[in-house]
């Protein structure tokens, strides 16, 4: 099925530009009449997505595809890997650094959130190599 | 009441402006994830956090306004963001509590 394909580089040096990729899917999601609370979902699962990438894997890059019926996200970073994914998706387990939480992040909600918002959620790590996150939300 | 309005009403100082919105309901928080996932939208957001970040999730959230409180003003990349961005920075002297009971009062929310 044809798609919009939308692609991202997630700039892991500052925060100045995170959350841009979920802006810019925001905003091609409007335009396209997806309706507001599908909007809300996938600019929540995005974005907790992006910032994981500038907190912890120095960046990645981010692959929207958009159907008719739903969004496909991909957020792919080259960073530590996640040991234990079954602790890291638990709510309030963080491993953000205290300058981090300064910064109003570090609850330990983004994978929750994701999970949350998201009709799929899919987390394939590897210690040392890097994390591809997979998130289906249907309209 | 729109934005600017309760900028006037309320004395509030405007450190950024953007599209006059009617501010139909209200969020306290600094917890990134908590405000994007729950704060409502067209709300005013009142916070303490100002940070780049902020701008962010002001944006995805469709906020109709920042509201910094306790005297916080916003740093250079978050000014910069929201001016962008076309987003309200209002700045508040007291804390969020009483900020928060004064929107309340001001609006009508």
């Amino acid at each position: 099925m044809d798609c919009i394909r939308l692609e991202y580089d997630v700039d892991g040096e500052n925060f100045s530009s995170a959350g841009n990729a979920s802006e810019s899917v925001k905003r091609t999601l409007k335009q396209m009449g997806v309706s507001a609370a599908s909007v809300r979902r996938v600019a929540i699962a995005m974005y907790e997505g992006e910032i994981n990438m500038v907190i912890h894997a120095h960046g990645g890059r981010a692959e929207a595809e958009i159907y008719p019926d739903r969004i496909d996200i991909y957020l792919k970073d080259s960073g530590p890997g996640i040991a234990d994914i079954d602790l890291a998706m638990k709510a309030g387990y963080s491993t953000a650094t205290e300058n981090i939480r300064s910064l109003g992040f570090g609850a330990g909600m983004g994978l929750p959130n994701m999970k949350k918002y998201s009709d799929e959620m899919r987390i394939d790590s590897t210690v040392g190599v890097g994390t591809t996150v997979f998130l289906r939300i249907n309209f | 009441m729109n934005v600017k309005r309760l900028a006037e009403t309320a004395g509030y100082t405007v450190f950024t402006e953007g599209e006059d919105r009617e501010i139909e309901s209200g969020y306290c928080g600094d917890f990134l994830s908590n405000i994007i996932s729950r704060a409502p939208d067209s709300c005013a957001w009142l916070t303490v956090m100002n940070n780049v970040n902020v701008a962010a999730v002001a944006t995805l959230i469709d906020c109709a306004c920042i509201i910094l409180c306790e005297g916080v003003e916003p740093d250079g990349p978050l000014k910069a963001r929201a001016e962008m961005q076309g987003i309200w920075i209002l700045g508040a002297k007291q804390n969020v509590f009483e900020e928060t009971k004064r929107v309340a009062a001001v609006c009508g929310i």
